[in-house]
């Protein structure tokens, strides 16, 4: 049985000088347990959506469906609200607008702060100065009063609101996406880019950006949780779409005096659909960084 | 005698210091790279021979300020051209192996799709066919199992077989007219040193490539190369055939490199 104890070593050491296939394998499936938890509750919060735009168990807008302050219970799920509208319905219509808004203004926000971030990280010198300046003054504002001042400004709406949450977001990815940029673009590979006849747009958009992207697609989830939470703190204020809409923070602000009275479902369901909603960003986060760098799945 | 392919014709620099001054680094260096030659530029650290081959391709450092002279590539001084001329020669007429080939690579693209990125930049094609390409130049530098290593990506090769897949890139993926190599051997294993230089040599041999070899390994240039531009502190002391350079060595410096790397007689 002796020739038996070198050969288990020598199974080790091939195992260990073998880093490819077996470690990066267990870091993602170690990876997979947020991103699972994340994308099922987002893909949860899609597919409410979607279902909604279809049908929902009662009409969303109607008020006196059922009476007043219905708890939830068998006909209203949720319950009802002071209008007697069912809240189950206005929930799942409400997915439509916190998710949408969210979704679109990060992808506003991430294309045009990346490019920008990139532009000025690469080319440097004025350009550089004059857009860092220029997002400097909208960093100035804390988010949340620069989306009221911006939205009592040009008015209520979904569209402004995706603007202005765009708006929000583009500085931080800028900077983001600069910074990495900035790192790198004299480094050696992007020098040999350079070198075997690439054009400077084409180094600093298909070579370092790929290699910058790694921070800036993490704060992505950031972003949405901290947008879903504005756009909810906006309808809660009463300033971003008109009341009757079933936005979560439109829905929250109707239930607050119920609170009071013992009726918590009203504010209690929708609050619960902008937890799921920002914790599920935040869980995406961390795991998208990962996938995007080759070495660290190591 | 015929005309070089690049010539060097006294370029004089310096670094801009803090002050403003010009702190002078490169004095009047000329020299002729005939084609089908691997000709050696052999120095020690700082005498500018990396300074004045990274002045061919334009990517001196940014403190460096030419203070005089031209390179003549093709009838063309290059240092008169503009970005975009420049462009066109980088990688199609002049392309450069660096000596961190590791570093010199995108770490986020396979090596394969980085080569054939590089394929399609100067000759087209579709991707497959690209691919295909940058899978026969890694094997033609004798990596193995080349159809798997092109799928990998930089971290997962060796500094070594980096190097071999920087070579296959910029000799037989960009097909130039010039190779630069800076210090392509410093930083690997003495036995794989050995190979790569074997590898240089016929890659040039078999292209017809004309080759500029900076090192300051004497050895290596003994075995290897057809001409030696010896440079110290800035200048270039003797150019000459590797057997002139290696038997007759004109001046006292090239003779006390020699004797310093144990190849000329002792001073």
């Amino acid at each position: 049985m002796k020739p038996l104890a070198p050969l288990e070593g020598l199974e080790l050491a091939e195992a260990a000088s073998a880093p490819g296939a077996t470690i990066r394998t267990r870091r993602r499936l170690r990876l997979s347990w947020s991103m699972r938890i994340g994308l099922g509750i987002l893909g949860v919060y899609v597919t409410v959506a979607m279902l909604s735009v279809f049908w929902t168990p009662y009409d969303p807008l109607a008020p006196g469906v059922g009476d007043s302050f219905l708890p939830p219970g068998q006909d209203f799920w949720l319950g009802t609200d002071r209008l007697g509208s069912d809240l189950l319905s206005r929930l799942m219509t409400g997915a439509q607008y916190d998710l949408g808004i969210t979704l679109v203004a990060v992808a506003v926000a991430l294309t045009l702060g990346t490019i920008l971030g990139v532009i000025a990280g690469y080319y440097g010198g004025v350009v550089d100065v004059v857009l860092l300046r220029g997002v400097e003054m909208f960093q100035a504002f804390p988010g949340l009063l620069f989306a009221m001042l911006i939205v009592k400004a040009v008015g209520p709406g979904v569209l402004n609101i995706i603007v202005v949450m765009s708006f929000i977001g583009i500085p931080d990815y800028l900077r983001l996406a600069r910074a990495e940029v900035q790192a790198r673009r004299n480094w050696p590979y992007a020098e040999a880019a350079r070198m075997v006849g690439n054009r400077a747009w084409q180094v600093a958009f298909l070579h370092l950006l790929p290699n910058s992207i790694g921070p800036v697609l993490a704060f992505t989830s950031i972003n949405a949780a901290f947008v879903a939470l504005i756009t909810a703190s906006l309808g809660f204020l009463g300033l971003g779409l008109s009341p009757n809409t079933p936005e979560w923070g439109n829905m929250i602000a109707r239930g607050q005096d119920a609170v009071m009275t013992g009726e918590w479902w009203i504010s209690f369901f929708p609050g619960l659909a902008i937890l799921g909603m920002t914790g599920a960003f935040y869980l995406l986060g961390d795991a998208i960084s990962d996938l995007t760098d080759p070495r660290r799945r190591r | 005698m015929t005309a070089a392919l690049l010539s060097i014709d006294r370029l004089s620099g310096g670094f801009l210091g803090a002050d403003g001054g010009i702190a002078p680094v490169l004095d009047a260096v000329s020299y002729d790279l005939m084609p089908g030659q691997l000709t050696a530029v052999v120095g020690e650290t700082g005498s500018g021979k990396s300074l004045t081959a990274l002045s061919v391709l334009g990517i001196q450092p940014p403190a460096f300020r030419r203070t005089g002279g031209r390179i003549l590539f093709g009838g063309r001084d290059l240092l008169s051209l503009d970005a975009a001329a420049m462009r066109t020669i980088r990688g199609a007429r002049i392309s450069i192996v660096f000596q961190d080939a590791r570093a010199a690579m995108n770490p986020v693209f396979t090596v394969g799709r980085q080569m054939a990125d590089v394929f399609r930049l100067h000759h087209g094609g579709s991707a497959r066919h690209a691919m295909d390409r940058a899978i026969e130049a890694l094997g033609r530098v004798r990596i193995p199992e080349p159809e798997r290593r092109a799928r990998q990506y930089p971290h997962e090769f060796s500094g070594g077989m980096a190097q071999r897949a920087m070579i296959a890139l910029a000799a037989l993926i960009c097909q130039p007219s010039l190779l630069i190599l800076d210090e392509p051997t410093t930083g690997l294993d003495v036995t794989i040193q050995a190979d790569i230089m074997t590898l240089i040599v016929e890659l040039c041999r078999d292209q017809g490539l004309t080759a500029c070899l900076i090192t300051h390994d004497l050895g290596v240039v003994a075995e290897t190369c057809d001409a030696v531009v010896v440079m110290h502190a800035g200048r270039v002391v003797e150019t000459g055939s590797t057997e002139q350079i290696f038997t007759a060595p004109a001046e006292p410096y090239t003779r006390r490199l020699l004797a310093a790397s144990q190849l000329g007689e002792p001073v």
